[in-house]
């Protein structure tokens, strides 16, 4: 990677969104990586180096990475930041903008479909309803139009899955 | 009478019914109306993964259903829990609720900031306390020694969580475990991630946390591992059948839901209150385990 392609521009791009604005405060001290139980499985899922490069301005290197996907959302990374940088909200954002260039995985995409249908992630089968009566626990009654439609107003409903992730 | 709307989420009621039946089973016992919202929907935590906009909508419309029905939020999902404790603390800003507002009039909703939302293990410990819970316990459950598992989101974002217990340090989930009568035990790896968000995208990475809070486990003398969270339930239960088949190994450690024990320690049928065979636990091994002759199917 040569320098001249670096820049701020992907750093003011991410800092934009109201929940990344505390990212030019991280000092990169890497308490974020040192309790991020994804890092100490799988060296290369690193917060710290996310941080930076979005800093340097790397953006297709950033986006296009299948490893923003690894987090478990534990939430250790803000938790224990000494500069209080919510780095998780900061990859919510990353991960918003991958899934507009198509790199969101299969498994989100399809759960925002079934939302759509059902109101929740999963479908309601004739076996779950027998097993949920076998309980004497009451019928499951959701519906997906009102989220269908609350939904639709932010666009996530044609976010693509493009094969890319 | 405490009265809560009851916020199911999308995979108890689908996949850990026994969740579910023992928290309605011991919130009955305890005097909590649980209140069923038809109309709910998906707490939207991993839609904030594609657009976070659709993560806040799907909370603050469950919000506004709630505040309809002039009722504050009973979670049993740490993951619901911490995106709609989240989300009121967003709403608290008026112009984020304003914003949220315009688009919440589409589906003839509002939320005006209202709702309190909180995990029944907080409620348990907040509105009935440990003292009353002991005066509950009809089943000496002395001789079983737990490891108790909180889940991330049950304490993070700790903003959303003032004054509630320390997720660096947890401590509410040994209190509850105490007033059963068991012993809680503390372990290494108390505060690792269960891994069940990552697993829709890597099964790998995900197994792998659940290894090395297996493997901790596996050196200690415990009964049960005791879980407040549905997934953090799967991922503990089912892949430990996962990583013996590709590991060779032989890890058999039972895993309880908190109500579950409550509820075993109220004196609770087993099997029609509080749905302990559906973890794959035999009724005998457990009476077995509790040490006491329990009558434990009752018809």
């Amino acid at each position: 990677m040569k320098l001249s392609e670096l820049g701020p521009e992907f750093k003011t791009e991410v800092m934009s969104h109201k929940e990344a604005e505390g990212l030019n405060l991280c000092f990169a001290c890497g308490t974020c990586t040192a309790g991020c139980p994804i890092h100490e499985i799988f060296y290369e899922y690193d917060p710290r180096k996310l941080a930076k490069m979005v800093k340097l301005g790397m953006r297709e290197e950033v986006l296009a990475s299948p490893y923003i996907w690894y987090c478990t959302t534990c939430r250790n990374c803000e938790q224990r930041c000494p500069q209080n940088v919510k780095f998780f909200d900061i990859l919510n954002v990353l991960k918003n903008m991958a899934a507009k260039e198509g790199y969101a995985p299969h498994s989100w995409i399809e759960q925002t479909k079934q939302i759509m249908k059902n109101g929740i992630i999963f479908s309601i089968t004739e076996e779950l309803k027998e097993k949920r009566r076998a309980l004497s626990l009451p019928a499951l009654k959701y519906n997906g139009e009102r989220a269908k439609k609350i939904l639709k107003l932010t666009g996530i409903d044609k976010v693509k899955d493009q094969g890319k992730a | 009478m405490r009265r809560y709307a009851l916020f199911l989420g999308c995979t108890t009621p689908t996949q850990v019914l026994q969740y579910e039946l023992s928290s309605r089973w011991i919130c009955k016992q305890l005097g909590i109306e649980l209140v069923d919202i038809e109309d709910f929907v998906c707490c939207g935590i991993n839609q904030s993964n594609i657009s976070i906009e659709a993560g806040l909508l799907l909370a603050s419309m469950n919000l506004a259903l709630a505040e309809k029905r002039g009722l504050d939020i009973l979670t049993l999902c740490a993951a619901c829990t911490g995106q709609l404790a989240e989300a009121v603390e967003k709403l608290e800003d008026p112009k984020i609720r304003d914003r949220v507002n315009s688009k919440l009039k589409t589906v003839d909703l509002r939320y005006e900031g209202k709702v309190r939302v909180r995990h029944i293990s907080r409620i348990l410990y907040e509105d009935i306390g440990v003292d009353r819970l002991k005066e509950k316990v009809k089943i000496d459950l002395s001789r079983l020694r737990i490891a108790p598992h909180y889940g991330c989101h049950y304490l993070k974002p700790a903003s959303a969580f003032k004054g509630f217990d320390d997720p660096d340090n947890p401590k509410t989930l040994h209190h509850l475990i105490s007033a059963t009568g068991a012993y809680p035990i503390d372990y290494e790896t108390i505060n690792l991630c269960c891994g069940g968000k990552s697993f829709p995208v890597s099964e790998d990475i995900a197994r792998s946390l659940v290894k090395s809070k297996i493997d901790n486990l596996m050196l200690k003398k415990i009964d049960f591992l005791v879980v407040q969270c549905q997934t953090c339930y799967l991922m503990y239960r089912g892949q430990q059948r996962a990583l013996n088949q590709k590991f060779n190994r032989n890890y058999n450690i039972p895993v309880l839901l908190y109500p579950q024990l409550l509820g075993a320690a109220m004196g609770g049928d087993l099997r029609d209150d509080l749905g302990i065979h559906l973890n794959g636990i035999s009724l005998d091994d457990f009476t077995k385990k509790l040490g006491v002759d329990l009558p434990y199917i009752k018809r």
